[in-house]
């Protein structure tokens, strides 16, 4: 069965959506990170599917590139939040409000 | 193809070993201390670095601001002058840094990741492809996150960088899937055959268009601290170590005003959008809500930090209105290159104040005139010249800006606009300046005189001397704005 290029947009503005709600309404640290992650995938499937389909390399190499980086990005994130966790027992961001004006 | 002497794989080599051995140093030498010994390195490799542009420019290896290239970098004069206004802010806050760092623990990777994060702020001004703009933008973002949260026994230092990484990393997703857009409808990452793939765009992907274009204001919009993406900064502003905050708002915002300038101005121009009014009435609301929210704190750090948003909002005059009027986006530039120097001079004053003094509270700071004076000095002159007050040189770059303005009001109505909107913010944030000011000289007991980091003198007599000598005689660096200045106009194509 052959799946066309819409099919794989739709997919990933799905994601995109799923993404943006969560950010919304989640007030837990790592389940906004979640959301996040799922809006840089939904763009990874975006690029390999384009890709795919003009058909060109670079769709490719953007998303490992933008795989690799994601991966680096989130190391540094749960670290803040280890540090995070050890100062306050808690991750939830409406509880940091020490700063303030 | 590249050169292998051109000026970012230069600058790459030289931050890029000094700041990969700096690591390597202490892990051999093993021991905590020796603050100053990572500190000359890294001073010493940003020495060498704008030494190399500076170079490079006397020599007329530079190409005249092409914007585009077959590459993944070209060495133009655009690039070369966000490189002198980026390394001008990094030498500013390892300088600041020397003192400040001292009472820390882990020197080295502090001085490490603040040159892996200025390699990456200086590529994404020289960079003409999406893949490098994106991957430039993350080594300039990711060091930075740990920069801000550098001091782990601080909860606010803690808090600053949780609320700073959610919003950049919502910031990097949102680039990514624009770029995955713009590289949907026009099959390349190369920004030349971007602009030119949406010049020639079937009608049908018009809204892809805009929306991805969208996304790239959205994104770089966060760094750049515009309203309504401007709720981040004053926390980490406020709550990162003040040397870092130099770093965040005179260098990686300037970062954003490259990628913005690289990308948006000109993709806006061959879609031929209505777009340029959009712009305007971002940098009024930016503006106006930065020069107002400024004028209710009580706090140092969170002024300076509101009163940066606004100089986000005038710099985005100039590129509301470049396709009408080349001075606007001269403005522009010379705009960010002051802003680098007199916001930097600031926030390395409030460095100083905070070692030796440990307050930013505004009440705290009367009679700071008579207690440390070259800081308090450093710090009227800086804020005058952030007001616009002649003959400093942030006057010459706000009269560019405004002239510009005026200039495109006669092609389009809403421009005359945004100049009286800038005059009457500058008038209002006159306001506030003149406020701490007023508590720093006129208020307050005598106190007795306290001895004041040499490193941070260093910072504030440098800035002095730029500010007033290219704002009595500012014929140089007009010259060297134009130069670098990209010609953007509505007839425009790669």
């Amino acid at each position: 069965m052959e799946n066309t290029l819409t099919e794989f947009v739709l997919v990933s503005v799905a994601l995109l959506g799923i993404g943006i709600y969560g950010l919304a309404v989640k007030r837990n640290f790592i389940r906004m990170l979640f959301a996040i992650e799922i809006i840089i995938n939904a763009a990874n499937l975006n690029m390999v599917a384009f890709g795919r389909f003009i058909p060109d390399s670079a769709g490719q190499t953007l998303a490992l590139f933008s795989i690799a980086i994601a991966a680096a990005e989130v190391a540094v994130g749960l670290s803040l939040i280890i540090v995070a966790y050890r100062m306050y027992h808690n991750i939830d961001i409406a509880d940091f409000r020490s700063l303030k004006g | 193809m590249i050169e292998i002497s051109s000026t970012p794989l230069v600058i790459i080599a030289i931050l890029g070993v000094a700041g990969v051995v700096l690591p390597v140093i202490n892990v051999i030498r093993k021991e905590k201390g020796s603050n100053s010994f990572y500190a000359v390195i890294a001073f010493a490799a940003l020495i060498a670095s704008i030494g190399y542009v500076g170079y490079q420019f006397i020599n007329e290896n530079v190409q005249p601001s092409a914007l585009f290239s077959e590459d993944v970098i070209i060495d133009d004069a655009f690039g070369g002058f966000f490189a002198i206004a980026m390394l001008i802010v990094a030498i500013f806050t390892t300088v600041g840094s020397f003192n400040y760092m001292r009472k820390q623990n882990y020197p080295a990777i502090y001085y490490s990741l603040i040159l892996l994060s200025t390699i990456g702020m200086v590529l994404v001004a020289y960079s003409t492809d999406l893949i490098m703009l994106f991957v430039a933008w993350e080594l300039m973002s990711i060091p930075t996150y740990a920069l801000v949260g550098f001091m782990k026994k601080n909860p606010q230092s803690n808090e600053a960088a949780l609320k700073y990484f959610l919003f950049g990393a919502l910031s990097s997703a949102i680039i990514v899937y624009g770029i995955s857009i713009t590289y949907g409808i026009t099959g390349s990452t190369n920004i030349g055959e971007v602009i030119q793939g949406y010049s020639n765009l079937d009608p049908g992907l018009l809204p892809l268009a805009l929306l991805s274009v969208g996304m790239f204001i959205a994104g770089f919009g966060f760094k750049m601290g515009l309203v309504p993406f401007h709720q981040w900064l004053p926390d980490t502003y406020e709550g990162a170590p003040p040397t870092i905050t130099t770093l965040l708002a005179a260098g990686t915002k300037k970062a954003g005003f490259a990628a913005t300038i690289r990308i948006v101005v000109l993709g806006m121009v061959v879609l031929n959008l209505d777009w340029t009014l959009a712009l305007g009435i971002l940098a009024i609301m930016t503006m106006t809500i930065g020069n107002v929210a400024a004028i209710m704190q009580k706090n140092l750090t969170r002024m300076l930090a509101y009163s940066s948003i606004a100089h986000a909002g005038y710099i985005l005059i100039g590129l509301a209105v470049s396709p009408y009027s080349s001075l606007g986006l001269q403005g522009s530039l010379y705009q960010i290159l002051n802003h680098a120097v007199m916001k930097g001079m600031a926030f390395i004053a409030v460095t100083g104040i905070v070692t030796t003094l440990a307050v930013t509270n505004l009440d705290k700071l009367k009679g700071l005139g008579r207690r440390m004076p070259i800081t308090a000095l450093g710090l009227t002159i800086s804020l005058l010249a952030l007001a616009g007050v002649p003959p400093l040189a942030g006057f010459w770059s706000k009269i560019m800006l405004f002239g510009g303005a005026l200039e495109a009001g006669s092609v389009v109505w809403w421009a005359t606009w945004l100049a009286i909107a800038g005059v009457l913010n500058s008038a209002l944030s006159l306001a506030y300046y003149g406020w701490i000011i007023r508590k720093m000289y006129f208020e307050g007991e005598t106190e007795k005189r306290v001895s004041e980091p040499k490193s941070i003198i260093a910072v504030i007599v440098f800035s002095i001397i730029f500010l007033v000598g290219f704002g009595v005689y500012p014929d140089p660096i007009i010259k060297f704005v134009e130069f670098a200045t990209p010609v953007v106009s509505t007839g425009f194509m790669p």
